[in-house]
């Protein structure tokens, strides 16, 4: 079997999944009493149907493609980054801090830049905080990136409420951006679509053509192996969640500067555990992030459509969510057994036949 | 002699392949009587611990029939706690006691009668009762991972005969046990024998089988070579119905012409100390040099500091104290430091050999260069053509197959996956190689040829470390040798005799 | 004072139901991070079934019997199918945010009614005691039965055969195999059971710490009660004494925000994920976790 037999398997494995979770979704609503043919119907128009429909599906990708390269890579280096949400939420709430109190006057030439890099800072710093406490206190990030989650949520309630809330104190939300820190659209597509397609490329040329990559990808593979070749796992998972924090909060900047233009709670409506089914759908690969993310999308764009004309709650997303994990994450484990592990070379070699 | 008594168990055509095609056990034949001490001989690899695994039902094989006492028992349904009822118990040779818990504890955990409630007062004066009854003398209160390796393996015998075992099957007692422990152990089995019990002896060392067993049966890659009542072999019948064929010695080319010996060592370890996992493993200011041109072994059992030593010589484990010079020269801690300075790391193990399954061999290949070898990443950049056209190359000149170098080194078989560290390891000429079981799992002929590619750097004048929890691999190779016991070198004096070697290893004689 | 402290252990109840579920799971050796979502599918089952049949002791039963379904749920994939265990226990999360959100829009429209709650019951004699009587001892069978719990669990583990059987699987799953007893089957019944109390958990703050199911409603407990495992260094006393810490933290918060104290609500709501984040820090390097604590087990067949 050759490894284009092996990327077409992989893709119908995908699009098994995908039929799968919507087959279930379809039968729970009609348990539940609704039809589930015109909702799915719904589903289709509201996230394809028409060219403000393909907008909204394109809009809702953006934030899940940069959160699920990070948690891809993240994956790959065996770190279990649950955080992107709140790595996005803090990446919203620093490029808002930016764009409506520090530099609000500055030209765009200098305020925009500045807006997006300091949210991918502050998903970074995010990251880091759970990449510091497992290198030198053992703390579990899987822990430690879901609490961090929770702080995020209140950090941006903080804000809203306080330091960053609109100059008329009506809302808790921030002033609106200044059109210099918007991002360059052409309608609703802002410049932002295509950096995070861009760094779709560019996270694949990371881990597959570049040195650090290597080891990123050796430490996932198998940390103490890649000890012995002198290179510290504790050091590449830090690395490795920062930067996976850095994507997610750029997502979180993008949101704000390209899409709301401001920032309010509940800015993300989850994007940052839904990133975990995009990563995993793409089978943790950085390009194949890109049709997973557009995916998921649709799903969240069609959703919406769902609600309002077939009044079913959009809440199905995340079924059809937990169904692509479940699915997809199982494949996996049913295909690495197949090829077997290094366990499988050391039985070969009781009896070889070479003496 | 007792060939004609009562049959205990008996295994026929037993046939088990792990991965396709490769079996690791083509129908053999095993017999046990009622009453005898029986040992199962064989290399490492050669199908002992499967064979075993079958026995007490933690392995299914793929074609064969169990007999236990004249009644046929059905493999389906077989299983641990199954062969435990009929009669049939294994002490492992990776402990099978639960370190956290007490002895009392573990020997309540899986009584298959067990009522509902654990009363340890209960459980403690049964145990008590059992070790009087066998005479073992096993502290009951203590958590097992604070005994001695001696108190650990009679509380396991003692758990398993509890279990109300006829068949006790023992896989390689005696290698993590002091000469006084052995000799215990020994009348121990005796007593059991007495008793009516049956005894497997897994072991490699001739010595003991002779001593302990009655009967043996040989494995020789995964098929029976033999079986021998123990009055009609002698140690030559079965060293080479255990090897297969005698293999000519080892030739080491000439000693090359030295330095003079006013130059400092390539290698030299000076007051090295490191934590250890064990009390006996912790090492205790070492002391070495490894001029050019020599290779000096560094004998010992597992867990005496073995372990600890590789990982600071590959640059894994930071000394408490001391260090390592090469050519004279003080280095870092750390695998680039020692890498840089010209060291290279030869294991046959697999976690430390630096060997990533899910990695092609071009990936592998060029593991430890991610940081410094400019043939394969320059900027920052991996640069995977180059890579592949060196892992093509060296498939082709060390005859690795497949030479694919897209393949996952997985589907390489062990002996394929070792001849690529090695030309790794040795590819760059090393002045200073560090080999640590280099040939551990291969099968004869892939061993031939990791310790040829090792004398041949001998030739061209590295200094190489050698060690080895196999004796004869040492001895075999070494210009010199030293025992590393309870974490301290003890010098082995020119001409001494395997028993005097095998004396000083297990602690009991000083030098 | 006496109020806080009743806040305290109040609060502390579900956390405590929740983490002796998870205690029970991961000293067989599983790390089951879909407790979040089992609690909110008890939350949701035992309040909608407790509406129904107008009872607040069958809503109880029916959280149980669904935290039990939605383990079992975990246990295929992850134990018999041998899929990540934090891969399966996100995407439990996610399934019961989306199934519950869908039922209750399904079953209520959005216009959720109150239900049956299950209300304070005094402990006669013990409650009239100075100070520690009201309390301690003037709560929801959810307290007591968690406090209760506690100890039977810790008795479990240490004095009864199951319990020997469970800690030898989390410890040293090859060991316990070699010794006949079934790895599996033992890890697949501790989730199952854990999976229940979680359940229960999440009814306790649909049945008596508040009368109506809101989705979302166990925002984040469930990830708590894994800290507090942790934290408690997966003992059963200590296990209390980090829910209590925890219920206390709580405690603190809302009489803050009752007193007017001039400080943003957001912080208060932050102060138990941040003190979760500091104490994790401080403990987990040197906490005692079992050996095999989040390691399939695949014997070679």
């Amino acid at each position: 079997m050759n490894r284009r037999d092996e990327r077409l398997i992989d893709v119908a494995r995908a699009l098994f999944a995908i039929g799968l979770a919507l087959a279930a979704v379809a039968l729970a609503l009609a348990l539940l009493g609704f039809a589930p043919g015109p909702a799915l119907s719904a589903l289709a128009r509201g996230s394809l149907g028409s060219s403000a429909a393909l907008t909204a599906t394109v809009l809702k990708s953006t934030p899940l493609l940069l959160t699920g390269l990070g948690v891809a890579l993240c994956f790959r280096c065996g770190v279990w980054n649950i955080g992107a949400e709140g790595q996005l939420l803090v990446g919203a709430l620093c490029a808002t801090a930016v764009a409506t109190r520090f530099l609000t006057d500055a030209p765009a030439g200098v305020l925009l830049p500045a807006v997006v890099a300091a949210g991918a800072l502050g998903g970074f710093a995010v990251g880091a905080i759970a990449g510091a406490l497992r290198a030198s206190r053992g703390v579990s990030e899987v822990i430690s990136t879901i609490l961090l989650n929770f702080v995020a949520i209140q950090l941006v309630a903080l804000a809203v409420h306080g330091p960053l809330q609109e100059a008329a104190g009506a809302y808790p939300k921030s002033d609106p951006f200044p059109a210099a820190a918007l991002l360059p659209a052409i309608g609703r597509w802002h410049l932002g679509i295509a950096i995070a397609a861009l760094l779709a490329v560019a996270t694949e040329g990371l881990l597959f053509r570049t040195a650090v990559g290597f080891r990123m990808r050796a430490v996932g593979l198998a940390p103490r192996a890649a000890r012995f070749a002198g290179i510290s796992p504790e050091r590449i998972a830090l690395f490795t969640l920062g930067l996976g924090g850095a994507l997610a909060g750029l997502a979180g900047a993008f949101e704000v500067a390209g899409v709301t233009g401001q920032l309010y709670e509940g800015i993300s409506p989850g994007h940052g555990y839904t990133a975990i089914a995009v990563a995993l759908l793409a089978k943790l690969h950085p390009l194949a992030v890109i049709p997973s993310a557009l995916f998921f999308g649709a799903l969240e764009a069609g959703a919406g459509a769902m609600q309002r004309e077939a009044g079913v709650p959009a809440s199905v997303t995340q079924i059809v969510q937990g169904i692509a994990i479940l699915v997809s994450a199982t494949f996996a484990v049913a295909a690495g057994r197949r090829r077997g592990g290094m366990a499988a070379g050391a039985a070969a070699d009781a009896v070889e036949e070479t003496a | 002699m007792h060939s004609a008594a009562v049959s205990a168990v008996r295994l026929r055509g037993i046939t088990k392949a792990f991965t396709r095609n490769v079996p690791v056990l083509r129908s053999v034949d095993f017999e046990i009587a009622a009453g005898e001490i029986h040992s199962l001989l064989g290399e490492n690899g050669a199908g002992k611990s499967t064979l075993m695994n079958v026995l007490v039902g933690l392995v299914r094989p793929d074609a064969g029939t169990l007999v236990v006492a004249g009644e046929p028992v059905e493999f389906a349904a077989f299983g641990p706690a199954r062969a435990a009822r009929c009669g049939i118990g294994m002490v492992h040779q990776h402990s099978a006691l639960v370190p956290a818990m007490t002895v009392v504890e573990n020997f309540a955990f899986g009584d298959p009668d067990g009522a509902l409630l654990f009363r340890p007062a209960r459980s403690r004066s049964a145990v008590q009762a059992l070790a009087e009854r066998f005479d073992f003398e096993v502290p009951l209160d203590r958590r097992v991972e604070d005994l001695s390796v001696g108190e650990r393996q009679r509380a396991e015998i003692l758990r398993v005969l509890g279990r109300g075992a006829r068949v006790l099957i023992l896989d390689e007692p005696t290698s993590v046990l002091t000469p006084g422990e052995i000799l215990r152990l020994f009348e121990s089995l005796r007593r059991l024998r007495e008793a009516g019990c049956s005894v497997v002896f897994i072991s490699h060392k001739l010595g003991e089988v002779e001593e302990i067993a009655d009967r043996v049966t040989i494995l020789r890659r995964g098929r029976v070579a033999g079986v021998l009542d123990i009055a009609e072999a002698d140690a030559r019948t079965l060293g080479r119905k255990m090897l297969g064929r005698d293999f000519a010695p080892l030739e080491r080319a000439g000693r090359p012409s030295v330095a003079a010996a006013s130059e400092p060592p390539l290698l030299q370890l000076h007051g090295l100390s490191a934590p250890g996992a064990t009390e006996a493993s912790r090492l205790r200011g070492l002391e070495l040099a490894v001029g050019a041109g020599e290779i000096v072994g560094v004998a010992g059992i597992d867990g005496n500091g073995q372990r600890e030593l590789e990982e600071v010589l590959a640059g894994v484990r930071a000394p408490s104290a001391g260090g390592l010079r090469i050519r004279g020269e003080a280095v870092a801690p750390g695998a680039r430091s020692l890498r840089a300075a010209g060291l290279a790391h030869l294991s046959g193990d697999r976690e430390t050999s630096g060997l990533i399954a899910g990695f092609s061999l071009a990936e592998n290949l060029i593991l430890k260069g991610s940081y410094d070898d400019r043939r394969f990443f320059r900027r920052g950049c991996l640069d995977l053509a180059a890579a592949r056209a060196a892992a093509r190359d060296v498939a082709a000149r060390y005859d690795v197959t497949p030479g694919d170098p897209d393949a996952d080194i997985a589907v390489l078989s062990g002996g394929n996956a070792q001849k690529l560290t090695v030309a790794r390891e040795l590819d760059g000429d090393p002045e200073v190689l560090v080999a640590v079981n280099p040939v551990r799992g291969l099968d004869v002929g892939a061993a031939r040829f990791v310790h040829e590619r090792l004398i041949e750097r001998r030739a061209a004048g590295a200094a190489i470390l050698l060690i080895s929890t196999e004796l004869d691999e040492v001895t075999a190779l070494s210009d010199r040798i030293v025992a590393l016991v309870r974490g301290a070198f003890v010098p082995i004096p020119a001409g001494a005799d395997r028993a005097e070697i095998g004396a000083i290893l297990l602690g009991e004689a000083r030098a | 004072m006496e109020a806080l402290l009743e806040a305290a252990v109040r609060l502390a109840a579900p956390l405590l139901l929740a983490a002796l579920g998870e205690l029970i799971v991961e000293r067989a050796g599983v790390v089951n991070i879909g407790v979040e979502g089992t609690m909110l599918t008890g939350a949701f089952v035992g309040f909608a079934a407790a509406v129904a049949s107008d009872s607040a002791g069958l809503g109880v039963a029916a959280a149980a019997f669904a935290g039990c379904a939605v383990g079992a749920l975990f246990a295929f994939f992850a134990i018999a199918r041998g899929t990540d265990q934090i891969v399966v226990g996100m995407a439990v999360n996610l399934l019961a945010v989306g199934a519950t959100g869908l039922a209750a829009r399904a079953l209520y429209a959005g216009a959720t009614p109150s239900g049956p709650t299950l209300s304070s019951a005094a402990l006669p004699f013990a409650s009239d005691l100075p100070f520690v009587g009201p309390a301690l001892f003037a709560h929801t069978p959810f307290v007591y039965a968690a406090f209760g719990l506690a100890l039977v669990v810790g008795f479990a583990l240490a004095r009864t055969r199951a319990g020997l059987r469970l800690r030898a699987v989390g410890e040293v799953a090859r060991a316990a195999d070699a010794e006949g007893v079934s790895v599996a089957r033992v890890r697949v019944s501790a989730i199952v059971l854990g999976s229940g109390l979680a359940g229960i958990a999440g009814a306790a703050l649909s049945l008596a710490q508040s009368d109506t199911f809101t989705e979302g409603m166990t925002a984040g407990r469930g990830f708590i009660a894994l800290a507090v495992v942790i934290f408690g260094r997966w003992s059963s006393s200590g296990v209390v004494l980090a829910a209590l810490f925890f219920g206390l933290a709580n405690a603190l918060q809302f009489r803050a925000q009752a007193q007017g104290f001039d400080i943003p609500y957001p912080l208060f709501l932050m102060f138990p994920y941040v003190v979760t984040l500091t104490v994790l820090a401080f403990v987990a390097a040197h906490a005692r976790a079992p050996a095999d604590l989040g390691t399939p087990y695949h014997r070679e067949r």
